[in-house]
């Protein structure tokens, strides 16, 4: 960047914030890239007094060439890959490769397996939130908000770790189905665990949301308009804040979506404390869709997991393992075919989508047939929302930019992949 | 049933009072969880957590139901798993031949569980705990031999055993987990029998 501009690379100016001249008060500040609070990216700030007068997100630092690793592994080992992009979401980070590849191959996941993924993808929203709103707390020096939702992240993280045997690399849907069906005592917890947020959330509310210091700095700051927003091609919470319906899950359901009944929370407001409440709300209608899900999967019986291209040759072994009657093995596990280790897929292209924690996460998939894919494009969540970095802090205070910053839901490590 | 929109608002600040009653009602939720504090910190390594059995920890090689088919090792993503040629008696040809065996590398296992799941005679097994530390890295390779052994875990002989239950008021619960104590306990009492025993016998 070139140090000390005048010029204002931006378009957009909020009405009443003019971007002013160039003028000896100016001092660029950096915050990041190993500033505690920025996570690993480095945002140049240029204020005036204490004003920000231009603001420019940086990002690379944590660049790992998803994209290219995964030209050189098999289909199967890019799952694990992809999961890294962003960990506390592993599950909706993931599903969209998975269902690209399924697309390629010609299959669908059975209507069990479908459940299965949508409950982890519920269970990760609802973590990954807790985490962007224990990290929004701390930002605004609300240590007690980091240390509850932490706390309450724990729940759901062992949730999934009951269902998958891993805290945060599920690597749970494969091609054709899942990996492992619930434990027998599993709806149980879930319904304990859904209760419990539910209760909680009237916490937050009340420690947080409502305490009157911490309104005070969210109303009306980082304001982002609704024709903003859609100029700028943000998704997720961030433009259902904003008052854009816009919502893969609403727009085009995917996996069990089209068959559980849940809101989709869209607010005016468009400043930091909406998006905050537009994180809240959506935990809310995700422990309801868990408690649908666990109930429906309580309700029918524990077949077609796994899409009968792989498990119809499945050998006695496997339904063993899966019924628990091998001792050193845990029950319902759906074991894979030998198949997965060499799959070959047809050559094609294909595209999904799925709504993750953060936004829609978009993966375009190519093959040539091969064991290996010609090229995965991913496009994150978090790439498409850091640029509001640049339209909304100019004309807010230096100390405005954690309560931006936080309320966007940062994750450097998925903006880089 | 798809998804419905709804539309919502920020909740509404009265001019008047909320201020007042947005500090009561933080201090209030405050205060109780200051009485009653909702803990789930684990004293690791004075205790430790007792995983469910589909936890995806370290793995064990059952070498005789192994049919050297390699596909761990080709799933593998991290390529922490490898295929070593030994040689092995053939009982019926009255030979020496050379027989694979997948060995495993610790230093790049990611715990993503694809060997255990495509082993097609489940010859590999996932032990519930992951938290074993070794000197140094060479260690972590390891050798046939050691690859057949459950690794051994430090805190499984001091450390107070835990186990976190769901709970509807509190989240999680810790809960020290008797059975697991009780156990350790009878098998220390017997190891000590028998040492006494050793012990009269060498006098
Ligand atoms: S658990 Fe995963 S990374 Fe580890 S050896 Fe098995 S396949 Fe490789
Ligand atoms: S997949 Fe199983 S049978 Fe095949 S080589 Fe590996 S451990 Fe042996």
């Amino acid at each position: 960047m070139e140090a000390g501009t005048a010029s204002s690379g931006s378009g957009i100016h909020l009405p009443g914030m003019e971007i002013a001249k160039a003028s000896k008060n100016r001092y660029e500040v950096m915050i990041g890239p190993a500033h505690p609070g920025s996570g690993h990216m480095r945002i140049f700030v240029e204020v005036d007094g204490d004003i920000m007068v231009k603001v420019d997100p940086d990002i690379g630092f944590v660049h790992r060439t998803m994209e290219k690793l995964a030209e050189g592994r098999e289909w199967i080992q890019n799952i694990p890959l992809f999961e890294r992009i962003a960990i506390l979401d592993a599950c909706n980070i993931t599903l969209p490769y998975v269902r690209a590849v399924e697309k390629l191959l010609g299959i669908e996941a059975p209507e069990r397996a479908r459940y299965l993924r949508t409950l982890l993808c519920e269970i990760n929203r609802v973590a990954s939130h807790l985490y962007g709103m224990g990290i929004f707390g701390v930002f605004l020096g609300h240590s007690t908000l980091y240390m509850w939702a932490f706390g309450d992240r724990e729940v759901f993280i062992d949730l999934a770790e009951r269902l998958t045997g891993a805290r945060l690399t599920h690597t749970y849907p494969v091609f054709g189905g899942v990996r492992r069906d619930i434990p027998d005592d599993f709806p149980e917890d879930a319904r304990k665990a859904t209760r419990y947020m539910r209760k909680r959330l009237n916490e937050y509310a009340k420690i947080f949301l409502n305490n009157p210091n911490i309104r005070s700095r969210l109303e009306n700051v980082g304001v982002l308009t609704k024709n903003q927003a859609a100029e700028l091609g943000l998704v997720g919470p961030n433009i259902r804040a904003s008052g854009i319906r816009y919502d893969v899950r609403l727009n085009e359901p995917y996996e069990a979506y089209g068959d559980v009944d849940f809101e989709i929370p869209v607010f005016e407001e468009g400043d930091s404390l909406a998006r905050a409440w537009a994180r809240v709300e959506e935990v809310r209608q995700s422990l309801n869709i868990i408690d649908q899900v666990v109930t429906w999967l309580e309700k029918h019986p524990r077949e077609n997991f796994m899409h009968e291209k792989f498990w119809k040759t499945a050998p006695k072994l496997y339904k063993d393992v899966y019924e628990g009657k091998i001792s050193y093995s845990p029950k319902y596990r759906i074991k894979l075919m030998p198949i997965f280790a060499s799959l070959k897929v047809p050559p094609g292209k294909s595209f999904a989508r799925v709504e993750a924690g953060r936004g829609e996460i978009v993966y375009y998939v190519e093959s040539n047939g091969d064991i290996f894919p010609y090229r995965v494009r991913v496009v994150s969540p978090s790439f498409r929302n850091v640029i509001a970095f640049k339209y909304v802090m100019p004309g807010h205070r230096l100390m405005d930019l954690p309560a931006i910053y936080g309320s966007f839901d940062y994750f450097p490590p998925a903006f880089d992949r | 049933m798809p998804a419905k929109v709804s539309q919502k608002k920020n909740p509404k600040r009265n001019p008047l009072g909320k201020v007042f009653a947005g500090n009561i009602g933080a201090l209030a939720v405050g205060l109780k969880y200051f009485f009653d504090p909702n803990r789930i910190t684990l004293l690791y390594p004075h205790e430790y957590i007792k995983l469910n059995k589909g936890y995806r920890g370290f793995i064990v090689l059952i070498k005789e139901k192994c049919i050297s088919c390699s596909s761990c090792a080709r799933i593998c993503p991290a390529a922490a798993m490898r295929m070593l040629s030994v040689k092995v008696y053939n009982e019926k040809l009255k030979k020496y031949m050379i027989k694979k065996y997948p060995v495993i590398n610790y230093n790049r296992c990611i715990f993503c569980g694809l060997c255990v799941d495509v082993c097609p005679t489940e010859a590999l097994y996932h032990v519930p705990y992951h938290d074993i530390v070794y000197e140094n890295m060479n260690d972590m390779i390891l050798s046939l031999e050691d690859f057949q052994k459950e690794p051994e875990n430090i805190e499984f002989k001091e450390g107070i055993p835990v186990k976190y239950y769901f709970d509807e008021r509190r989240g999680l619960v810790k809960t020290p987990y008797m059975e697991e104590l009780e156990k350790r306990n009878e098998k220390e009492e017997k190891n000590q029998k028998v040492e006494g025993e050793g012990e009269k016998g060498a006098s």
